[in-house]
């Protein structure tokens, strides 16, 4: 069925009012040929300065990441500053802001494409990137803060000699079930649509590049039945990974829910959890995509409009997110009993006040502020700006939930400040691995999706209603 | 009598469906043929038999082991190794719940993952036929017939509007 | 009374105020604050000695903690009573569902919670739910320089960095006394398990034994109408009860 969207004016007249149509990706397609030569252009071009920033990253995961774990493994969590009441610090508030990062991939990969929302088709494999490395930088950030990591095999479900299960009552063994659901499902996810671009770049390579797409792309050709068969699979993930991607980061925030603290124990959590990854989540993918407009070529795919309608979405997910905190918090200030209660007033009067009004700051007035403005949105530098805003916003809100929530629990005898240790190097060493596979990746796979490029600009197409042209898609499924 | 594999090559959809259904006029018949394109086209759209694949059987019976599995984990281990905590009851229902979900979850997708390379017979690194121009975006007939039949087929096909209709060997890709 | 030894189904069956086996009274009126169960519970069960920097810092290793506090500002202050808390052995504990290996767990036969040292991988969560805040962690492998190793308990492990601990209610001393009744073919006489810190107790404020034997000293002081229970509300079902307001 044609879907008629924002009616243009006549498309060879002076647009006075409106975008020229061919300022959209959609509207402006170019060979095929000549977009997959783009694509491997912008995998094989590169310069020294790469590599210099990538030899800077690996150092800092080597140093940071690696020694300094090596050194706490052997030395104990005394390094960290984890203490008697904040048992948990900033391992834990890294782990859920990458698992919250890692959710951008799949709302853009799985329920854009469910929505039928034609914007997302360039940069559905960046987003899906980011899940898997947002992922394994969250699965470092939580095997580091357990006191004998070396043991953390204990948690899986397998049959030993001594006949011990891991237990099911625990919030902690449901995270580790849906993080593995999670990860497994978001990397098959990654690869299936993968598939037909591993087959081009196989095409297109030669020497160690085309014996690795050989085998990666698995002899697909394109026949009706591999594709066939590549559609239904992507249609089972792209429904079914939506209520895992809800459930991952639910069961996470029930980490906090379960429990019985002050200020933890919220029924709100779930929901909350789970807007406030799309919120980071969504920020984080305007940063990367700014990055990546910077490769050869790929500013014919990533456009202003694509910050545009991310930026209207990311508006929209700022509001929800303070309409979910404002519950939480609402709920707290008039009916909490009296610890929930001087724990607000810690939070907001205490030492680390500052970070619960940047948090604000950051989540809410920043987009609220600047969001509704289409030619900030329409601005690559200025939304990576704001993304980067939110997404400090996004770890200060965890930071204020976990350690410093912590502070405040019904004992006031035991009430102590966080101060975190050897937990700063080794959150800098995850970010640097972060980023460091990104720049491997980019160097690796296509990252954008060729064929759902050309397959969009193929049903998209202006048509004339009365007196002017308006674009119009057809649903080719 | 040898039979040989010829290709022919479009670059728009409509000549391409044109010339398929052309060819069934003339006497191919559906399995001779075999469509290969750089990006899908539904099997109405080139006129096609629609491709039966397993993956949705595959993705429910996933979802049946994983389901068994979370059975196993949340009523079966309690009951070989029974350990008491926090006054709750030895099998809780909730957290039995959230475990027959994302198990059940996972049973499914990574069994339609499964079902795609059983299905397409992935990996299969044998020669096969195929063009590099077909990942360029072109759609490709594939047509199984004798050289003698094949100068009226391949006729066909030209006025139809190929690019280029000529035989094609299995080649390493 | 006959109790059998396996938990009831359902929470609910649980009735508020049912008594476990082994408890423990604290006299809050008569505590004078001293900290000689503090000291007597750290010989008895080989806690390490984390140093000034470590303590200052919250990462002390008390099993049992004097709280002390204060009203009013120098020099009008008013001393409020001394708060020895402890593990409160609880009934429907918060820690034990929590830890995903099965290291807290609750022990049919006593009917306290157990801390299982070598199952431990440390995820600190039993300690974050603990409404008490009782559980302690070795945040490193504290040294014990010569010769303090020969004061080390051989009926009690020694725990290396990363693991969880907290008062057992000197569940060795239970287990021997448990022995030797057995061996004599008779049930334990109350009075004959004392806890290091009740031992230790100048003033007997600390009193143990089994709260289901209505002739033990611990329950008759149970069900004193001074007696209170910590943080009653949460529906944890301490075994612990405080007596104050003499």
């Amino acid at each position: 069925m044609a879907v008629a969207a924002k009616p243009l004016p006549h498309a060879h007249t002076h647009a006075t009012e409106g975008p020229d149509p061919r300022e959209s990706l959609m509207f402006d397609p170019r060979p095929r040929s000549l977009m997959n030569a783009w694509a491997m252009e912008a995998m094989h071009e590169t310069s020294w300065k790469f590599w210099a920033v990538a030899a800077f990253l690996a150092l800092i995961v080597l140093v940071f990441l690696v020694g300094a774990w090596a050194w706490m493994i052997m030395e104990g969590l005394g390094l960290a500053g984890v203490n008697r009441p904040a048992f948990w610090g900033v391992f834990l508030v890294n782990t859920v802001f990458w698992i919250g990062i890692s959710h951008a991939g799949t709302f853009i990969s799985a329920i854009l494409r469910v929505l039928k929302v034609e914007f997302r088709r360039p940069f559905t494999r960046a987003a899906e990137l980011m899940t898997a490395f947002g992922l394994i930088q969250a699965g470092f950030s939580i095997l580091m803060h357990m006191g004998r990591v070396w043991l953390s095999y204990w948690l899986l479900p397998y049959p030993n000699q001594r006949q011990l299960w891991p237990n099911f009552h625990s919030p902690l063994t449901w995270d580790f079930l849906a993080i593995t659901t999670y990860l497994l499902s978001s990397l098959m996810y990654l690869y299936l649509p993968l598939i037909p671009d591993l087959a081009m770049a196989r095409d297109r390579s030669s020497g160690w590049r085309k014996r690795l797409y050989r085998i990666l792309a698995l002899g697909f050709r394109g026949t009706e039945g591999e594709w066939e068969h590549l559609r239904k699979a992507m249609t089972i993930f792209a429904f079914a990974i939506i209520p895992v991607m809800f459930s991952v980061h639910t069961i996470v925030s029930w980490d906090f829910a379960m429990a019985t603290r002050p200020g933890w124990s919220s029924t709100i959590f779930g929901p909350y959890f789970v807007i406030g990854a799309l919120h980071s989540g969504m920020a984080a993918v305007v940063v990367v995509l700014f990055f990546v407009r910077r490769m050869k070529h790929m500013k014919y795919f990533v456009r202003p409009e694509h910050f545009d309608a991310l930026g209207k979405l990311m508006l929209v997910i700022s509001m929800a997110w303070a309409y979910f905190f404002f519950n939480d918090y609402i709920v707290q200030w008039y009916g909490g009993d009296k610890w929930t209660r001087m724990l607000l007033e810690y939070h907001e009067n205490g030492p680390l006040g500052w970070m619960w009004m940047l948090m604000l700051i950051c989540n809410v007035a920043v987009p609220w502020l600047l969001l509704w403005n289409r030619r900030v949105r329409r601005t690559p530098w200025l939304m990576a700006i704001i993304g980067i805003l939110i997404n400090v916003g996004m770890w200060l809100e965890r930071y204020v939930i976990v350690p410093i929530s912590l502070t405040i629990n019904r004992m006031p005898f035991t009430w102590r400040q966080y101060v975190p240790g050897i937990e700063i190097p080794l959150g800098i060493g995850t970010l640097a691995l972060f980023i460091l596979l990104y720049m491997l990746a980019s160097r690796l796979i296509p990252l954008v999706p060729i064929w759902e490029v050309q397959e969009g600009q193929m049903v998209h197409s202006l048509e004339r209603v009365g007196k002017t042209y308006v674009p119009v898609v057809k649903e080719l499924e | 009598m040898s039979e040989k594999t010829f290709l022919a090559l479009f670059s728009d959809v409509n000549p391409a469906a044109e010339a398929i259904a052309q060819l069934r006029e003339m006497g191919m018949k559906d399995e001779q043929m075999q469509v290969i394109s750089g990006i899908p086209f539904t099997a109405p759209i080139l006129g096609r038999p629609h491709p039966r694949t397993n993956v949705p059987r595959m993705a429910m019976g996933g979802a049946l082991v994983g389901f068994l599995l979370a059975m196993f984990f949340a009523i079966g281990t309690p009951n070989l190794y029974p350990v008491y905590v926090g006054g709750q009851p030895l099998i809780p229902v909730p957290p039995s719940v959230i475990a027959t979900f994302e198990l059940t979850m996972l049973g499914m997708l990574l069994a339609t993952f499964l079902g795609v390379f059983l299905d397409s017979r992935f990996p299969s690194y044998r020669p096969m036929e195929y063009v590099p121009a077909i990942s360029d975006g072109k759609i490709g007939v594939l047509f199984r017939c004798t050289e003698e039949e094949s100068s009226r087929w391949m006729d066909a096909l030209q006025k139809l509007g190929a690019e280029s209709v000529s035989p094609v060997e299995a080649v390493q890709l | 009374m006959e109790k059998t030894l396996t938990i009831p189904e359902y929470k609910a069956d649980w009735a508020e105020g049912e008594n476990g086996k082994w408890g423990m009274v604290i006299d809050m009126d008569l505590c004078t604050g001293c900290q000689a169960c503090v000291a007597a519970c750290a010989m008895e069960n080989n806690i390490s000695f984390v140093g000034e920097e470590d303590a200052g810092y919250g990462r002390t290793m008390h099993w049992i903690r004097i709280e002390r506090f204060w009203e009013g500002t120098y020099p009008e202050i008013r001393m409020t009573p001394y708060q020895p808390i402890l593990c409160q052995q609880c009934g429907h504990a918060p820690c034990e569902p929590v830890c995903p290996v099965f290291a807290s767990v609750h022990s049919q036969a006593e009917q306290i919670n157990l801390q299982v040292y070598n199952r431990c991988v440390g995820t600190r969560y039993c300690a974050n739910n603990c409404p008490y805040q009782v559980r302690v962690f070795n945040w490193r492998d504290w040294p014990r320089p010569a010769p303090l190793e020969n004061q080390l308990n051989p009926s009690v492990t020694v725990r290396r960095k990363g693991i969880m601990e907290k008062c057992t209610f000197c569940i060795q001393r239970i287990r021997q006394a448990e022995d030797v009744a057995k061996s004599e073919g008779r049930e334990i006489r109350d009075g004959e398990v004392v806890p290091a810190c009740a031992q230790a107790c100048p003033a007997d404020a600390i009193v143990f034994g089994r709260l289901d034997d209505p002739g033990s000293r611990v329950s008759q002081l149970a069900n004193s109408p001074r007696g209170k229970k910590l943080l009653e509300e949460l529906g944890t079902l301490p075994q612990v009860t405080y007596l104050l307001g003499g």
